[in-house]
């Protein structure tokens, strides 16, 4: 059974643990990958960590001329490939959640590739290993299916993942109340 | 929380260069807050101490470690001749190991001779210590181990942002709602902590007796009590029954806390009725004027239950700093001897002068608080006239701030050991260079009363010697030589153990193999003991097995809004930061998410003053004043503004706060006081 990034966002506590540890992988070159947002400053002390949700079909590659960004077995969306990212850009504006940044010195898009030095290794990502409010997960995904039925059924999320007019399937899993996200249910019959 | 980790350490430099997260260790299992997973950049960092430096022509100037060890010796020397024995004083904290504590107890009692040494610890966990030991007899923060926190039907937090504070504890409190625990949460702003909670009693800053009182009161009332806990494992029932049914109702501490009637039947229901709970209790209601009245009425929710000795049952205090378990049992507080022995029991001091090889007439007696110590350097007093600081920054975390700076300034030297140039260290005369916690080895005990060890990454850098060294020397020095020969920290638990034998912190028991091989044990521990995870299964620790009840009768905090100080200021902590930030502070990417303090004000507060989001105020107390910039937050009581304190100088909130007491254990008044907020142009 594969292990997915599980998220539960009622869980953030806004510590940026996971900012910070991204940037402490060798490979990133301090340079953290994900991010954390307060939903509503001042008047809820709720943030949520937003990292790269790992689409089926993620619109990043799809947009890339020289594709520069691949899929691995696993269905990981790696960083821009080095040799063949051109800078273009396409990738940064394409994305529906801002995940892809711009390194303006190297001339290179740069993202969440879900640590794959280690977690094609079977070690858990930076981030979800530090998390300590375990926001972030390293889980595997009948559990994290589990758990998020538990919620549907007991009515605290709706059950398909919608963001906006699109229906984006990702293999991330989340929770919570904040668009619904989630890996749609019938992809995952068991 | 001590969490693991491992360091990254270069092959060829020898140099730790990063962190990689240590998945198999219980108490974290790999996770970690920001400050831990960027601690490693503090040890070479390149605003370390590098070297020793002495005060000349006003300049700190660098030195050899033999001119600066031997002015200091002289200097105690000199000092002592002239003023006594006790006009040296020595100030330390618990961000260091238990046998570096160990070594400045006797260090400060054998070889300076001085009865005047304490610690910041005072300004943490003095109130929770006290309280436990009025209470249950004896102080190991949390009655339990963590892993019982996941076992409990019920959860209540008292005065505890334990989401910014013990980030990695959210785990164990998330485990347990998964169980479907309930959670109620104490505290005067709508922390991360508090907005998760079932329950959020968001009380007057100060009022904590009161409201737990009514808690209490609803127990009884209610018939949610042990009657047979009370009647067989306790003592003092009635008269606190007596006290919280005549005065405390639910709708008579309603207009003292703030908080409605109703919320408080509500809270005492749902931990009276769960199957197990826990209380855990931190620093908002310990650092006040009245921290051990808090504490024991705390405990009191605990006994009249009968929730304390079972898998799921129990709670205590969330300790803060890193080693601050450890670090107040070893003979670094004003009045112990190791092994949490009191000072002036004859039979106490018997015991550990034959483990020294000294005359028990030879030890001093108890001496003051921290922040009497710091009082009696000043003009007022000037008693003591010398003082040797380590691993505590007090121009920052003192209360009142602008008079301890007087106090410091009216020494005639001053010695101060860090591996950064803090505030304090700043003033000194003379400045050592103290190595860094992944320099040296040795062990430290958590919140749970678990002894772990810490192991050696790299050398020191440069010529950075880690204290308990720097204190033998020293030692040496002053003739004492024979009584401070170690070779390594080892030598120096081998000698804690058999002086902390018999005592209430037990340690004879734990080896550093038995350490290593499982995971950390538990004290007490003595020899041929497997440790105790759980504390009070069978018997409390007071003389006849017992447990006792406190009445605890509300006053309110020693300064409360008037009409020239109209509003409640209240101090507090981020994530970001850890105690005077002398650590933290120097960190980019800390610093870059908590540059500098601000003020937390409601929306209806900011209105009445006509202060805005990102506008300035200026705040004004009775010791003092400053101006920060203003957060609207609607997460606080209309009537109290908060404060982070992690700052110095002109940036410390500590320059506002009230030094007034509490009458047991000395802890200062952090977290009341009344201000005065106006707009600032």
């Amino acid at each position: 059974m594969p292990k997915v990034l599980f998220i539960d966002y009622e869980r953030c506590i806004g510590c940026k643990s996971c900012v910070a540890a991204c940037a402490e992988l060798p490979s990133h070159r301090g340079k953290s990958r994900n991010y954390v947002v307060p939903l509503a400053p001042g008047v809820s002390t709720q943030t949520i960590p937003m990292t790269c949700f790992h689409c089926k079909d993620p619109a990043c590659a799809r947009s890339c001329p020289a594709g520069a960004i691949s899929i691995t077995e696993l269905g990981t969306v790696l960083s821009a490939d080095e040799e063949k990212c051109v800078g273009c850009r396409n990738c940064t504006l394409a994305c529906p959640f801002g995940i892809p940044k711009f390194d303006f010195n190297e001339n290179i898009m740069y993202k969440c590739d879900l640590c794959h030095e280690r977690t094609s290794q079977g070690s858990a990502p930076m981030c979800a290993s530090v998390c300590p409010a375990q926001t972030i997960q390293w889980i595997e995904l009948d559990e994290a299916m589990t758990r998020r039925r538990a919620k549907i059924a007991a009515k605290i999320i709706g059950d398909v993942p919608v963001w906006g007019d699109d229906e984006v399937e990702t293999r991330i899993v989340t929770m919570g109340g904040f668009g619904g996200t989630g890996v749609k249910e019938e992809t995952h019959h068991d | 929380m001590q969490c693991a980790m491992y360091m990254r350490v270069d092959q060829t430099t020898h140099q730790v260069v990063g962190v990689e997260p240590r998945y198999d260790f219980p108490v974290n299992g790999g996770r970690m807050c920001p400050k831990g997973v960027l601690a490693y950049q503090q040890i070479n960092h390149h605003e370390r101490i590098l070297h020793p430096m002495v005060r000349r022509n006003g300049q700190l100037e660098r030195a050899t470690w033999d001119e600066a060890l031997d002015l200091v010796a002289s200097k105690i020397r000199e000092i002592q001749g002239k003023y006594g024995k006790h006009a040296v004083g020595l100030y330390g904290g618990v961000s260091m190991t238990n046998e570096k504590c160990y070594i400045a107890g006797k260090f400060a009692r054998v070889a300076v001779g001085t009865k005047n040494i304490d610690y910041n610890g005072r300004f943490c966990m003095s109130a929770a210590a006290a309280g436990a030991m009025k209470a249950v007899g004896i102080d190991r923060g949390l009655f339990n181990p963590w892993s019982d926190v996941v076992l409990a039907d019920a959860i209540l937090l008292a005065g505890s942002n334990t989401a910014e504070c013990h980030p990695t504890a959210m785990a164990y409190l998330w485990e347990a709602r998964d169980r479907g625990a309930k959670l109620i949460v104490i505290d005067p702003r709508r922390t991360p902590t508090a907005r998760v909670a079932d329950v959020h009693l968001q009380l007057k800053p100060g009022t904590d007796s009161a409201l737990v009182n009514g808690l209490l009161h609803v127990l009884i009332s209610e018939g949610l009590v042990d009657a047979r806990f009370i009647a067989e494992r306790t003592n003092n029932f009635e008269s606190m029954r007596d006290l919280v049914l005549r005065d405390y109702s639910p709708e008579q501490v309603e207009p003292i806390t703030g908080v409605p009637a109703h919320l408080i039947r509500k809270a005492a229901r749902i931990y009276g009725m769960a199957r197990t709970g826990m209380v855990m209790y931190a620093r908002g209601v310990e650092q006040q004027s009245k921290g051990v009245e808090n504490v024991t009425d705390l405990i009191n929710l605990m006994l009249v239950t009968g929730k304390i000795g079972r898998p799921g049952c129990g709670g205590g205090t969330l300790t803060g700093q890193g080693n601050g378990q450890g670090g107040r049992e070893h003979g670094q507080k004003a009045d112990q001897l190791p092994g949490y022995r009191k000072i002036d029991d004859p039979a106490a001091r018997a015991h550990v002068a034959s483990v020294w090889g000294i005359d028990p007439a030879e030890l001093p007696g108890a001496g003051q608080s921290a922040y009497e110590l710091l009082e009696s350097m000043g003009e007022a007093r000037n008693e003591v006239k010398m003082l040797y600081l380590y691993c505590s920054n007090p121009l920052v975390s003192a209360p009142n701030t602008v008079e301890v700076e007087q106090f410091v300034a009216n020494l005639d030297f001053l010695v101060v050991s860090d591996f950064f140039l803090s505030e304090s260290a700043e003033k000194a005369d003379v400045v050592l260079p103290a190595a860094v916690w992944a320099e040296d080895e040795g062990t430290t005990t958590n919140a749970e009363g678990r002894v772990i060890r810490i192991n050696k990454a790299q050398e020191p850098l440069g010529e950075a010697k880690p204290d308990w060294w720097i204190m033998s020397e020293i030692a040496k020095r002053l003739g004492r030589g024979q009584h401070f020969s170690y070779e390594n920290p080892r030598e120096i638990f081998e000698e804690l153990r058999p002086a902390s034998a018999g005592g209430l912190a037990d340690y004879s028991g734990i080896t550093y193999e038995r350490i290593e091989a499982e995971d950390g044990v538990f004290w007490p521990c003595p020899a041929g003991s497997a440790g105790t995870p759980r504390m009070f299964e069978e018997r409390f620790a007071h003389k006849d097995g017992r447990a006792v009840f406190h009445a605890v009768a509300y006053r309110p905090a020693a300064e409360v809004p008037d009409v020239e100080f109209p509003i409640y200021l209240t101090t507090g902590r981020v994530v970001f930061h850890y105690l005077s930030g002398t650590q933290t502070r120097r960190i980019p990417f800390l610093v870059q998410q908590s540059p500098e303090p601000y003020v937390e004000v409601h929306p209806i507060l900011a209105g009445r003053l006509g202060l805005e989001n990102g506008g300035k105020a200026r705040l004004q107390t009775r010791r003092g004043e400053m101006v920060l910039t203003v957060r609207v937050v609607e997460t606080i009581r209309p009537d109290t503004v908060f404060v982070p304190y992690h700052w110095g100088k002109e940036l410390a909130v500590n320059q506002l706060t009230n030094p007034a007491l509490d009458p047991v254990c000395r802890m200062p008044e952090f977290k009341a006081c009344a201000v005065r907020v106006t707009r600032e142009a």
